[in-house]
């Protein structure tokens, strides 16, 4: 209709509202969380390519560039879980009977619990 | 009253017979600490300008007219207290992501289309058919929808989502939560008709899980909650497709009925 | 209100659901993933495996080396790792879009889901060989 006037969203809508902001974080995280799956596949590249070639890779992992590098990767695949688990009790409710369970116990039995158990399983697995 | 203390009011203006662009006009309202920014609207339009236009009607968060953006948020206006505001003018604006009628009136056609498209109704073939008794259902089965029940169409969320304002497709948080609420109504039968329109393109997928129509809900429908299991419903029904052959007995057949006497 | 009157009537060619439900569902059973083993996988091999104490306690390289060549842990990085790409893939996607690339939207498509499948192809491989 011509009568009607029609704003346009301006193209940095996500620096508009602090909850845009917040989103545009969490969605990064897959960027690194992608990033670090390449590295760690070249880290299997290493390991099936023998002994000496992965001491020798996880030797230049050991310096500082990578370290940091990792240690943003670890920040941003926590945020990753942290924000997932925070939607898991919205996007999966669970009912007993006629009540909802409350958001804090649903993201502890499906996401804090099962996650702890496994970072300490795989982190045990690897320097037993 | 010009000892008493007022407050400004900036009022997005746009009368499309005479303005190209639209303004702010300035008012000075009597400030009250009972009052909402709808009483101060309401007042200005009483004693000062008659052409401000605006809709409102309930005046207590039940009809969902009064939606505006207020300074920048959308709010119900007949719940946004001045006091939160006061001493700093307040700028009332018509909703975003809406063709603008007139000052204050957006055009809610394309939502009441969005509306329609999911079906909000109980979809059975036997509705007629009441001999057997009424349709029974338990408190439990009630709580799996009522939540996405209590929308009132204030139409808040699709001004905090940046995906209805991109996307002409995107069904919206709340024609999405009410389509999910009669997919999860234990009476309707209904539900592979309603994700016929759902699980088309951008109609729910659109949605990246901003979260913020959840925030600015005044009802606390959580439809960002119900966008993600009308997803995971979706998502089932896809899979299902492949191998049943669609719409295979679910309407009307099997369903459970109330014994009555 | 009867049957026909519905509009779900329409009956004949069924509408075919879009891909998005399957994109979907990869993002989000990936998600699930990457939430509950990446960050686990990052404290693994960028910290505890490269720094030499945790190394000599590993028994060396070869022995790591060998705990990854049993086949359920295999599958088992594969499933993860490989969910774990379509859930970012998927994201990357969604949020360039929303940025507004969403007239690339089909390029898009290509490039990320073909980077994820790519990704799990190499992986498949270098999985093969360890
Ligand atoms: S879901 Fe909430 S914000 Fe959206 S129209 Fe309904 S009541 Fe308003
Ligand atoms: S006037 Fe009815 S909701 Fe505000």
């Amino acid at each position: 209709m011509s009568g009607q006037y029609h704003r346009s969203h301006s193209r940095a809508w996500f620096l508009e509202r602090p909850g845009y902001i917040r989103f545009m974080i969490r969605e990064l995280t897959s960027f690194f969380v992608a990033a670090y799956l390449v590295v760690l596949i070249l880290t299997l590249g290493r390991a099936a390519a023998g002994e000496a070639a992965l001491a020798e890779w996880l030797q230049a992992l050991s310096g500082t560039g990578w370290m940091v590098a990792h240690g943003v990767a670890l920040v941003m695949a926590v945020w990753h879980a942290v924000t997932w688990f925070k939607a898991v009790p919205q996007a999966m409710p669970i009912f007993i009977g006629e009540k909802k369970l409350d958001a804090p116990v649903a993201a502890v039995l499906m996401g804090y619990g099962p996650w702890l158990t496994v970072t300490a399983g795989v982190v045990w697995w690897a320097v037993r | 009253m010009s000892d008493s203390k007022t407050i400004t009011l900036e009022l997005f203006r746009y009368h499309p017979e005479t303005d190209s662009e639209p303004r702010f006009q300035s008012y000075e309202v009597p400030y009250d600490e009972d009052w909402v920014v709808l009483d101060a609207i309401n007042w200005i339009k009483d004693y000062v300008d008659g052409s401000v236009t605006h809709r409102w009607s309930c005046r207590m968060g039940v009809c969902g007219s009064c939606g505006m953006m207020v300074n920048g948020e959308p709010k119900l206006t007949c719940a946004a207290f001045l006091k939160s505001y006061y001493p700093f003018p307040v700028r009332v604006e018509p909703l975003v992501n809406f063709p603008v009628e007139r000052d204050l009136v957006v055009d809610m056609d394309g939502f009441m289309e969005k509306l329609r498209d999911v079906k909000p109704y109980i979809i059975r073939d036997d509705v007629n058919d009441t001999s057997q008794g009424e349709y029974r259902q338990s408190p439990a089965e009630l709580a799996q929808y009522k939540q996405y029940s209590m929308c009132i169409n204030c139409m808040l969320c699709y001004s905090a989502c940046p995906v209805v304002g991109h996307e002409e497709e995107f069904l919206g948080p709340a024609a999405l939560a009410l389509g999910h609420r009669y997919n999860k109504d234990s009476r309707d039968r209904g539900k592979s008709e309603r994700m016929e329109v759902m699980l088309s393109n951008e109609a729910m997928w659109g949605c990246t899980f901003v979260g913020e129509c959840s925030v600015v809900c005044p009802k606390h429908v959580d439809p960002a909650g119900a966008i993600q299991q009308a997803k995971a419903m979706g998502a089932q029904e896809y899979f299902k497709r492949f191998v049943m052959p669609r719409g295979a007995g679910t309407k009307g057949a099997g369903a459970s009925r109330g014994a009555g006497a | 209100m009867s049957g026909a009157a519905r509009g779900g009537g329409k009956g004949g060619r069924p509408a075919r659901p879009s891909s998005e439900a399957f994109w979907w569902a990869l993002f989000s059973a990936g998600g699930v993933m990457a939430a509950l083993f990446v960050p686990a996988f990052i404290l693994t091999t960028g910290f505890l495996l490269p720094s030499s104490d945790a190394m000599a306690a590993a028994g060396g390289a070869g022995k790591v080396a060998a705990a990854v060549g049993w086949w359920p842990v295999r599958v088992a990085i594969f499933g993860i790792v490989a969910l774990s790409l379509f859930h970012c893939a998927h994201r990357i996607r969604h949020t360039l879009m929303d940025l507004g690339l969403r007239r690339a939207g089909g390029v898009l498509k290509v490039l990320c889901y073909g980077g994820a499948a790519a990704g799990c192809v190499w992986l498949g491989a270098v999985l093969a060989r360890v």
